[in-house]
């Protein structure tokens, strides 16, 4: 277990040795009920003050932290499975077939819980059928009437039930922190973008603005001023969009990153969230017709694409005021074999179930309107 | 009046719309200043910013209204933050620039402002459309909530993919003037929605004791 800050399991770990505690007792408990039956009772107390000796050793270096980790653990299923082999030493085999394997399951257990806490429910449930096997070998044959011998069950039960609360508690905990970085990183962000409106975009407008009026070289500069204010303004403004929101991605956020001095997006003031793929594939063909606008409507034109979300479906309009396409250059185009844009803008429309239209005409630009239904 | 909370840009502004032949009756560098002043020189336009010291262009628009409701708000922003300008358009602004619009088009801006007619860019009309979207998506909508006709969706898609008025009135075959009076009705009714809300608030929360008007 890498320690980064304080381990998230710390409470089942502090709970895991109460319960260490309890089983200890009842070891104690059973030995002195028991003891009289045993073949060896002075090698049984030995090995039962190994026993209380090993569990405080155990129990000190798990609520410590120095014990939390894969080697700590697997000493301990070799202790709890060395201490339940030594049943043969210490007990005759009838008695062995007749009770439940020294030093009782419930202190065995033990060892299924560590496993549970560090790794999780497959350690943990591993954990418990390595217990299991030592005890079935100390029987001598493999029980499989689980309503008279529910032992492994529990085994598996326990081994599963702590591991996922061990893994929820480890997940819960990282969302936690996630979550906790994500708002810290987002107060950054908001209050760097004040400290830019105020200061550096205000200046940068102010320098563009004054320069045109003074003209000459003047005017280069304040071209370049205006230039980076826009750009400026467009950073600070899509870095505060944050386009994933789980499974949903906002479009517009993904969409207001094309914003550019020649690009207008408009957008609703909230987000408008699609399927993280949906989403994806609506953008891939939004900017194929952006593209295909810029590079094809001439060098003064402008582009202007429009996010629509009417509740059942969601438009992109991307309209460009260019040359427009006149009518039969598309079936010319078609014919050269130079449609691949357009085709391909209707191939994703169509695979995402939605549509794309397109008008044109001589000196009225180019729209696309692709439409999306929601599911 | 120029509301600003930057001195140069304030001065700048004001020197501008001097040179323009407008009268710069006052300027403030905040909303308490700005809500002074317009009481007492009532002015025919303010040109706000959309981030002052003490509070936003939203929040100074809606009180500047309140002491002064013959002024018309232009908000002239460095920015192009949404909500902001959203607010300020519920909260009675008739207009919206940025910045980096030049001196001309201020003067324009502010010229057209002063007549009541509305100063908007496609980003303006992208979001007025969204949220008229919105409110109608809202189960709990009821009468008296606002919506749109569907020729003021038209003409409102229209502005928010760049058609210019001229445009826009060719292809619908409408004056240019009806056109105008089409996006601005758009704005006052979500004005007017935005100050019923404000008062069925005030009334619920028994905050209905004197608020200027």
């Amino acid at each position: 277990m890498p320690a980064e800050g304080p381990d998230p399991a710390t409470p089942l770990w502090r709970a895991a040795q109460v319960f260490r505690l309890l089983s200890c007792i009842y070891a104690l408990g059973f030995q002195i009920a028991i003891n009289a039956d045993l073949e060896r009772p002075t090698a049984a107390w030995l090995l039962l003050g190994l026993l209380l000796g090993w569990s405080a050793v155990c129990a000190v270096a798990y609520l410590h932290g120095f014990g939390r980790r894969p080697a700590w653990v697997l000493a301990e299923i070799v202790v709890v499975v060395a201490l339940i082999l030594s049943t043969e030493l210490v007990a005759s085999d009838q008695w062995a077939l007749d009770n439940q394997s020294w030093p009782t399951t419930l202190w065995a257990t033990n060892a299924t819980i560590s496993a549970a806490i560090l790794a999780g429910p497959i350690a943990g449930m591993l954990g418990g059928v390595v217990v299991m096997i030592a005890s079935t070998l100390v029987k001598g044959f493999i029980n499989y009437d689980l309503g008279r011998n529910a032992t492994i069950v529990i085994e598996l039960a326990v081994g599963l039930a702590i591991g996922m609360a061990a893994q929820t508690a480890r997940r819960a905990h990282a969302e936690l922190e996630q979550a906790a970085r994500l708002a810290a990183s987002h107060q950054e962000r908001e209050r760097l973008s004040r400290h830019v409106h105020d200061g550096a975009i205000q200046v940068l407008a102010l320098v563009s603005r004054r320069g045109r009026e003074i003209g000459g070289e003047t005017a280069e500069l304040a071209e370049l001023a205006g230039e980076q204010e826009r750009a400026l303004r467009r950073l600070v403004s899509s870095a505060d969009a944050e386009p994933r929101a789980g499974e949903m991605t906002d479009l517009g956020a993904l969409l207001v990153r094309r914003a550019s001095d020649r690009v207008s997006v408009s957008l609703p003031a909230d987000p408008v969230l699609l399927d993280a793929n949906v989403a994806d594939e609506l953008y891939a063909a939004a900017v194929n017709a952006l593209d295909n606008a810029v590079s094809h409507a001439g060098p003064d034109a402008h582009a202007y694409v429009l996010l629509e979300d009417l509740g059942d479906a969601v438009t992109v309009s991307i309209r460009d005021d260019g040359v427009g396409i006149a009518d039969g250059r598309l079936d010319e185009a078609a014919r050269e074999g130079r449609i691949g844009i357009a085709k391909s803008i209707v191939g994703r429309m169509n695979w995402l179930g939605g549509s794309a239209k397109l008008n044109t005409g001589p000196e009225c630009g180019t729209e696309w309107e692709l439409t999306v239904p929601r599911r | 009046m120029v509301v600003d909370d930057h001195p140069i840009w304030r001065d700048a502004v004001a020197r501008d719309l001097a040179e323009d032949g407008f009268t710069v009756v006052a300027t403030a560098d905040g909303m308490a200043a700005a809500r002074r002043r317009a009481a007492v020189v009532q002015p025919d336009v303010v040109v706000m910013d959309m981030r002052l010291a003490d509070g936003d262009g939203a929040q100074a628009t809606a009180e500047v209204i309140a002491v002064s409701p013959s002024s018309r708000i232009l908000v002239l922003s460095a920015s192009d933050e949404r909500e902001d300008v959203l607010e300020a358009v519920k909260a009675g602004a008739t207009g919206y620039l940025v910045k980096s619009a030049s001196k001309q088009e201020l003067g324009a801006a502010v010229r057209a402002t002063a007549e009541g007619r509305a100063v908007f860019t496609p980003g303006l009309a992208g979001l007025v459309l969204g949220e008229y979207r919105r409110i109608a998506q809202n189960p709990g909508a009821g009468p008296g909530t606002p919506s749109l006709t569907e020729r003021e969706t038209e003409v409102l898609r229209y502005v928010a993919k760049g058609l210019t008025a001229k445009q826009i009135a060719a292809s619908l075959s409408l004056s240019h003037r009806t056109v105008e009076n089409h996006v601005q009705a758009t704005f006052r009714k979500l004005q007017v929605a935005n100050r019923v809300e404000l008062a069925r608030y005030a009334i619920e929360h028994g905050l209905d004791t004197p608020i200027a008007e």
